[in-house]
């Protein structure tokens, strides 16, 4: 028994790999994910780097020398104004510009209420960051020296201030890296589906269409020896989808600005082998379903369009995880694709995890792949299957 | 040898296959011979186990094809109505790979398959992929694969179709070698000059029964016909079959 499934998976494999277009088109997903990921991170970063010097042209500096030096200490870099700043401004290549004229220094040391002068174009949406900091800091500044002049004429500044407004921003882009962080666990999972989808697609509705199921059967070797042979074979291809895809992510992760980004995930090696323990199991159930599922095709293109759907399936989870974490539970883990994603999640964020959520994601994915086998050698044996359908 | 004993098979309402009972001994080529439709697939099917008969039996050397199905595919060789190739392996490997299946290795299974690239002709193509071979290249590759664990019993389900007349002379060569070896040969064929240019014995199968079996002499006798084609049409009681 064992040389025969032994004599299946080689030589489908062998079969697989000759076939150099579809053997391309599995790996094409273990480099798009990872290419994908390094992109969108990039795209975060940049944003992160236009934050940080925040410039700003202002007027009539010597009108204020105590603003401009409480806007220097917040970090604004002071400087000098091109003459066709509106016009600039409304391009987009200046942000806002700061105007304070004469009236300015008369009305500040008076104690009166002193206009300053924002330029601002609304309507541009790349320069809204920039104009709400410089108002933070403008309000800021008007807040400490209205609370000094209040106590200096023995006022609790409190009274002035009925209410406090903490402003919390979710859309900071270390939020956004960390959900984009999401795309890992989704891409490994997505992975096990792929790479083994053209093999099995192949290797049951393939079979049949192109006529060699009949005589393959004939042959004296048990059906459960000729599906475990061909099972086998599309485990492998994905699993190696799996590693190759781990592989260019933990490639891909020296080269982003993860640290910079405040995103807490650990790419060593040891949670690159936790997340290989997390997903490959899945591989084994991925499979066994893809199996049953292109002998019940009536056509190798029928095969395809349901895998093809099949794959997709993973994403489901995956959008659920990304934009609304949930509360891991230990039954999640149980629940196939599901329980793989939490996983490698878990593992990538640096959680001490004990063994039985590795456990409890692997037997469920053994369950399915052992129920898929059964149900596919079960079809082996129906004259309908074996002979194709009208 | 091969008995077949009142096989029945239906498909829902359809009755492919009414009653069939022939015995084809060793070292005889036996054509089963009906025009399309007549039951003669089915019956084949039975024969080499992969339809289960909804009543009757058959044996192969005494293994009985429904309760002992894994044991009745040991001692058959077939050809079966598909006999299709995988393009990216070669004429040799898929010799190899039926071999191994049936558990043959090493030394054993070269010389086997060497022997078969022998007698198939087939030296120019054995190293080649499968992909764009001929009509008649695609039969051989799929006769040497039939044959590599020298069965007794070889089934071949109208062998010579869509072949030209050079494969077909092949092939006819190799039903007779196999049967000087004392093989059980029996093919199946809806060409009455194809049957009648190769069998001893000749069951005709029409709407699912046998109607005629013998040799071709007593078939001529049976109906009073002179010639094997004006008994055909006496006995299938229709002209259909007689032409490629």
């Amino acid at each position: 028994m064992r040389g025969l499934i032994d004599t299946v998976f080689r030589k489908e494999l062998r079969d697989h790999v000759r076939d150099t277009r579809s053997l391309l088109i599995s790996m094409v997903w273990p480099l798009l994910g990872p290419l994908a990921f390094f992109v969108m991170i990039q795209v975060v970063a940049s944003w992160l780097r236009q934050d940080r010097p925040l410039e700003l042209p202002v007027v009539g500096r010597q009108h204020a020398p105590s603003l401009v030096v409480f806007l220097e200490r917040n970090g604004v870099v002071l400087k000098d104004v091109p003459d066709d700043y509106e016009a600039r401004i409304r391009a987009g290549s200046l942000d806002a510009v700061l105007i304070l004229d004469e009236d300015y220094g008369k009305d500040f040391s008076k104690g009166r209420t002193a206009g300053v002068r924002l330029v601002v174009d609304s309507s541009r949406q790349s320069a809204q960051r920039s104009v709400s900091r410089l108002k933070r800091v403008l309000e800021a500044y008007s807040r400490t020296v209205g609370v000094q002049r209040l106590a200096a004429r023995g006022v609790a500044p409190d009274l002035a201030s009925a209410l406090r407004v903490d402003e919390e921003d979710l859309s900071t882009p270390e939020r956004a890296a960390a959900s984009l962080l999401y795309m890992v666990p989704l891409f490994l999972v997505m992975a096990a589906f792929t790479g083994g989808l053209q093999l099995a697609s192949d290797t049951m509705a393939g079979e049949r269409e192109r006529g060699s199921l009949e005589p393959l059967l004939l042959n004296p070797t048990p059906r459960g020896a000729v599906v475990l042979g061909k099972w086998l074979a599309t485990v492998a291809m994905a699993a190696c989808s799996v590693l190759v895809t781990l592989a260019v992510f933990m490639v891909v992760m020296r080269f982003v600005p993860l640290e910079d980004l405040g995103v807490k995930a650990h790419f060593d090696a040891l949670s690159a082998m936790g997340m290989a323990l997390a997903v490959l199991p899945l591989v084994l159930a991925a499979s066994g379903v893809q199996m049953w599922v292109s002998t019940y095709a009536r056509s190798f293109k029928e095969a395809q369009t349901y895998l093809s759907l099949l794959s997709a399936a993973p994403t489901l989870p995956g959008l659920v995880l990304a934009f609304s974490p949930v509360q891991t539970k230990l039954w999640m883990f149980a629940v196939p694709v599901l329980g793989q994603q939490m996983l490698a999640g878990e593992v990538m964020r640096g959680e001490a995890l004990g063994p039985w959520p590795f456990l409890i994601t692997a037997a469920s994915s053994a369950v399915v792949a052992l129920l898929s086998l059964r149900f596919t050698t079960g079809l082996l044996s129906q004259e309908r299957i074996v002979f194709g359908r009208a | 040898m091969i008995r077949a004993t009142n096989l029945h098979k239906r498909f829902g309402k359809v009755t492919a296959v009414e009653d069939v009972s022939f015995t084809a001994e060793d070292g005889r080529i036996t054509g089963l011979l009906g025009p399309n439709g007549a039951g003669k697939t089915t019956t084949m099917r039975m024969l080499y186990t992969l339809v289960r008969p909804d009543g009757g039996t058959a044996t192969v050397d005494g293994v009985d094809v429904v309760s002992r199905p894994q044991d009745a595919r040991r001692v058959l060789g077939v050809l079966p109505d598909a006999r299709g190739l995988y393009p990216r392996l070669t004429a040799r490997e898929h010799a190899r790979y039926y071999g191994e299946l049936h558990g043959l290795s090493g030394g054993a299974l070269d010389k086997r398959v060497d022997a078969l690239v022998d007698l198939l002709d087939m030296k120019e193509i054995a190293d080649r992929r499968a992909e764009g071979f001929s009509q008649g290249e695609r039969v051989k590759v799929a006769l040497a694969r039939a044959l590599v664990h020298g069965p007794r019993n070889v089934l071949l389900d109208e062998p010579t179709n869509g072949l030209d007349v050079m494969s077909t002379r092949a092939v006819r060569a190799l039903l007779r070698r196999l049967k000087d070896e004392g093989c059980c040969v029996v093919f199946s064929s809806h060409v009455m000059q194809e049957v009648a240019a190769l069998c001893e014995r000749i069951v005709v199968v029409a709407h699912g029964r046998v109607v005629a079996d013998g040799t071709p002499d007593a078939l001529r006798a049976s109906t009073g016909k002179d010639s094997l084609e004006e008994a055909f049409v006496a006995t299938i009681g229709s002209e259909q079959g007689l032409m490629q």
